[in-house]
């Protein structure tokens, strides 16, 4: 995929052409733009940079963190697949994402189609406001409201009770079918306002002269959204997707304060992992290669993603 | 609006793996520190008064009930007494100091004094990794060798290297002992018509009258991990006897966690679990909400350790009763997890070893121990000045302490076995509980970390 | 086609996700205002109001000493990344220099490293330099951790400048310097805002590197505190829920002022990694 400038851009991507003549000692200029550049990079090269070959450096190795280390070289990397527990984490974040990113998108996309139909919502600055709250309110008192909702003795359960349900009350966080799906639904909480209010503007800004070509045409509701609202929404689906998939494999804070990755090893996650097994247990090495798996993970999620959108300048 | 991820993709990755490739000048990890010189006996200064300010940093797990009271009273007459010290508490839940001691000990200034957990997983841990000042010489010089029973302090003893429990040096002292028996509801057995269970077989009989009269026989939650160690503890304290189980713990002898005996064991407490003799969805309720809801009179029977002494006092007054597990047959001495309290030890890097160990003689002489008795605790050595009242759960309590104590019927808690076994254990238990391993896929999954830590050690 | 009843259900369906949005806050504060007497292990509807767990949980769960440190952590990211962002992003908009494409996209790496990834050996090497358990172990990383997205912001919004305002300045005899901040800077009030907000708030949220940079008590930020005072309260809802209203407050009150911001900026993609 190639970097794609957008109209706004005055200079273009910014590709070296080496001019002949250039090779000469620095310019001037090109001097007093390191020396702006300088500080940013001495900062980032010190504390983003270093650590993160530092951390792949330990990866190589087996180290409890208080002794001598011995060189394994990738064999960290190896377990990542042989090793039950772990490969289980990985499995447990796919499913994580399924809950933080596919239900909200898909679910706010459909949303979207519907209210698209009307145009002008009045107060949706309101609901725009309150759709984002749970974005910005801390993951730890995200965790720790939710853990008294899900209690044994929690609202859930009073309102489950209440409705006649009493059968299928559970203490939703310690049940080993449920303990997941109940984490992913808190992500499922926090994500599905972002995305509406993304689409919700998406969909403003898709010329009106679209929506009444496909009405003249005969198009039905169902493929008006096909022709005109998916392609429209395209860049916002992607940001969606990459912001709520990004989330979706950090939710450290969340497993943390709700479960320990409990009961068992039920909602033990990769980001977990990395902490639990380079303080709780000792196997650094091993927590430093999940670091690296999970900045690839990262890495590619965001690479396939952004193919979706194939830019705005079509 | 600009989706500026655009700008990123393959180019991003070829610049990571550039930098991947740029050569790194490291060498392996691992810091190999000094080990702390104990102090020679005569270095030492036993007169806190002349040590000039001194600001004491403790951190502790005592965040409920009598030992925080106990815990409250002892530094504040610490530092009446000694006006030039100002002692710094920091409380934690035993979950939550398991998770951070490691990293603040590792840090520039760790706490003075920490309570360390025994075993592999903690105290093993911290000594292999030279974090612990050896406390033999303050022993001798306060006379701790002759204070404490013999097998009490040795639970607080590990080799210099880390690889050899209950040998070796002194790396902490304890305030409480501890064992894991039955509490009982009076009332709520009175009700369903059961007299107190004379073996181990009773008890579980009593079990299916309890539900078919409509009461929860067993008050249970392991949502917070470690209390399920207490629940099979006591079962296989019982069904596989106490020199099993301590080989077992100790690595030494020819048990091994796949035994018939274990196997048993595990078997009992899965039944429990799937015949509903337990609170249903015990593995997300923590072990303080399932005590909170006991002492509302919710169960007949709970499980648990002696630290509960004065919160359950509180709750029930004298419906609350105590026994130790009962034998396999009648009459024979009883046999049950337990021991003592978190050891309470002085950190290698600490610039007041003397002040921190003045503070551990403090906070465990027989003074020490009448104040923690009097806030509804358990002290390891019973001070003379005080005894329980007649019928109360103190009374149950400190009897069933002492026959035990005098038996010799204490076996370690499970989770001392390796440096990874409370996590091993706490895990498999829940899954067990959960109806998710069978007994013998459970007993093989300790015996395998067993096993691996028998042979690299 | 009806209008109408198609407005109707548009405000059906918001109205129904602004509930599910709200319900959880909400209930945290009313439970926050429950009087301890009345408090269950989960939320609960006060009979009367009580301020007092605040002032409980402020002094039990020492959360005065975590918001100070909360304050000096987030406050030194958002200055010190910010300033270096500014410098960083002017050069990258408006300087043509050999070597800025492969900057460029070093830079944008640091998009994609997750805190996880860092965490770990940063302890080690923090500890080696004996700077653990201070705030300069929170500070550093996570302004470097903050700067790709605060650069790559203050790029775009310093390339949207109107050319011709810098040639005038520059013929006027402006150097660089005072281009940038007498020019450039003033008029880019609302992209500085909408970052120091996105900033402020990463970092006021944050939790993994307290959490493993910090043991002394009185540095510990908010939610650390909280997870700790969680673990001693699980059967009374209404002391926590005072600690994490506590927390969460000062983020939520910017916002509610500056919610234009946020939205903004994170609607372009923002996410620090």
């Amino acid at each position: 995929m190639a970097a794609v400038s957008t109209p706004t851009d005055r200079t273009g991507a910014p590709d070296d052409k080496r001019r002949a003549g250039r090779r000469k000692a620095t310019k001037k200029s090109d001097r007093i733009a390191y020396l702006y550049l300088l500080p940013a990079f001495v900062l980032f090269g010190i504390f983003l940079l270093f650590p993160l070959i530092h951390g792949f450096w330990i990866s190589l190795y087996q180290w409890d963190g208080l002794s001598a280390s011995t060189w394994v070289g990738l064999r960290n990397y190896g377990e990542a697949f042989s090793d039950p527990g772990l490969r289980s984490a990985f499995v447990h974040s796919l499913v994580l994402i399924v809950f933080y990113a596919l239900i909200p998108v898909s679910l706010a996309l459909l949303l979207t189609a519907v209210m698209s139909r009307a145009r002008h919502t009045k107060g949706l600055g309101f609901f725009r406001v309150v759709l984002f709250l749970p974005q910005v309110v801390a993951s730890v008192v995200v965790a720790t409201i939710w853990t008294a909702i899900y209690a044994p003795q929690g609202v859930l359960n009073d309102f489950l009770s209440a409705i006649g349900l009493h059968a299928i009350t559970k203490p939703w966080l310690g049940d080993f079918t449920w303990a997941l799906p109940a984490v992913g639904l808190i992500g499922t909480w926090v994500e599905i306002g972002l995305c509406l209010v993304l689409f919700l503007a998406g969909v403003s800004q898709i010329p009106r002269e679209l929506f009444e070509a496909a009405r003249i045409d005969g198009a039905g509701a169902i493929r008006e959204f096909f022709t005109v609202t998916l392609p429209g929404l395209r860049p916002q689906i992607a940001v969606a997707l990459t912001l709520s998939v990004v989330a979706g494999l950090k939710s450290f804070d969340l497993i943390y304060v709700a479960t320990r990755g409990g009961p068992g090893t039920q909602t033990s996650v990769p980001a977990f992992e990395v902490y639990h097994r380079a303080f709780d247990v000792g196997q650094v090495g091993s927590a430093c290669a999940i670091g690296i798996l999970l900045t690839l993970l990262i890495l590619i999620a965001t690479v396939v993603i952004n193919r979706v959108d194939p830019g705005e300048s079509r | 609006m600009r989706n500026w991820r655009h700008e990123t993709g393959r180019r991003v990755a070829l610049a990571g793996v550039a930098l991947a490739l740029a050569a790194v000048a490291a060498c392996a990890p691992g810091a190999s520190n000094s080990k702390p010189d104990a102090k020679s006996t005569g270095a030492i200064s036993t007169d806190v008064a002349k040590a000039g300010k001194v600001t004491l940093t403790e951190w502790d797990i005592n965040t409920s009930g009598g030992a925080d009271t106990a815990t409250t009273q002892l530094n504040k007459e610490f530092e009446q007494k000694y006006p030039n010290v100002t002692i710094k508490r920091v409380a934690r839940t035993l979950n939550d100091l398991k998770a951070t001691l490691k990293l603040a000990l590792s840090s520039k200034n760790p706490p003075d004094v920490v309570q360390a957990n025994q075993g592999y997983p903690d105290m093993g841990a911290f000594v292999k990794a030279n974090l612990l000042l050896p406390l033999d010489n303050y022993a001798k010089v306060y006379g701790w060798n002759n204070t404490f029973p013999k097998q009490l302090l040795a639970l607080n003893k590990f080799s210099s290297d880390g690889k050899k429990w209950q040998t070796g040096n002194l790396y902490g002292v304890s305030q409480t002992g501890e064992i894991v028996g039955i509490y009982y509801n009076k009332k709520l057995l009175k009700q369903v018509g059961l007299p107190l269970p004379k073996t181990f077989s009773e008890f579980e009989a009593d079990l299916p009258k309890i539900k078919a009269k409509g009461q929860l026989p067993i008050q249970f939650g392991t949502g917070d991990k470690s209390p399920a160690i207490h629940l099979f503890g006591v079962a296989q304290a019982a069904i596989a006897g106490k020199q099993e189980v301590r080989d077992m713990v100790a690595s030494s002898g020819s048990a091994k966690w796949t035994d018939a005996s274990t196997v048993q064991s595990a078997q009992v407490v899965s039944d429990w679990a799937k015949k509903g003799y337990l609170t249903a969805g015990a593995n997300g309720l923590t072990g303080d909400e399932a005590s909170a809801n006991f002492g509302k009179g919710q169960g007949v029977f709970r499980i648990d350790g002696t630290w509960r002494l004065a919160e359950l006092d509180q709750a029930m007054g004298s419906n609350v009763g105590f026994m130790s597990p009962p034998p396999m047959k009648a009459g024979q001495p009883s046999a049950t997890e337990g021991g003592e309290g978190l050891a309470w030890s002085i950190t290698s890097k600490t610039k007041h070893a003397d002040v921190a160990g003045a503070y551990l003689n403090f906070i465990t002489d027989a003074h020490a121990e009448d104040v923690l008795a009097k806030t509804g605790n358990l002290p390891a050595v019973q001070p003379p000045s005080y005894t329980p009242k007649a019928g109360s759960l103190n009374a149950d309590i400190f009897a069933a302490w002492k026959t035990i104590s005098q038996e010799d019927g204490l076996t370690p808690y499970l989770d001392y076995t390796t440096p990874t076994f409370y996590d091993t254990i706490t895990s498999n238990l829940q899954q067990l509980i959960g109806g998710k391993l069978d007994p013998k896929a459970f007993t093989k999954a300790l015996q395998a970390d067993a096993g691996a830590f028998k042979q690299s050690n | 086609m009806n209008l109408r009843r198609d407005s109707a259900i548009n405000y059906l369906i918001l109205g129904f996700f602004a509930v599910i949005a709200l319900f959880p806050l909400l209930g945290v504060l009313s439970s926050a205002l429950t009087s301890p007497s009345e408090s269950s292990a989960s939320l609960s509807f006060p009979s009367s109001l009580h301020f007092s767990n605040f002032v409980t949980a402020w002094h039990q769960g020492h959360f005065s000493e975590y918001m100070r440190s909360s304050a000096i952590v987030t406050v030194s990211v958002v200055v010190l990344s910010g300033v270096l962002a500014i410098l960083a992003g002017y050069a990258f908009a408006t300087m043509e220099f050999r070597g800025r494409s492969v900057l460029f996209y070093v830079l944008l790496l640091g998009l994609m490293v997750p805190e996880e990834a860092l965490v770990i050996p940063l302890y080690f090497d923090l500890r080696g330099v004996g700077l653990t358990d201070t705030y300069w172990a929170l500070i550093l990383p996570q302004a470097a951790q903050s700067l790709a997205f605060s650069t790559f912001w203050m790029r775009t919004f310093f390339r949207g400048v109107p050319g011709s305002l810098l040639e005038a300045a520059r013929i006027d005899g402006a150097n660089s310097w005072s281009v940038l901040w007498r020019i450039l800077v003033p008029i880019s009030r609302p992209a500085l805002l909408t970052m120091a907000m996105l900033v402020f708030m990463w970092t006021w949220n944050d939790f993994l590197f307290p959490l493993v940079m910090i043991s002394t008590e009185k540095l510990r930020t908010a939610p650390l505190g909280l997870a700790f005072f969680q673990g001693q309260h699980t059967s009374q809802f209404s002391l926590l829920a005072a600690g994490a209203t506590i927390v969460a407050l000062p983020v939520v009150v910017l916002y509610f002022f500056l919610q234009r911001h946020f939205i903004s900026g994170m609607l372009s993609g923002a996410v620090k990694e």
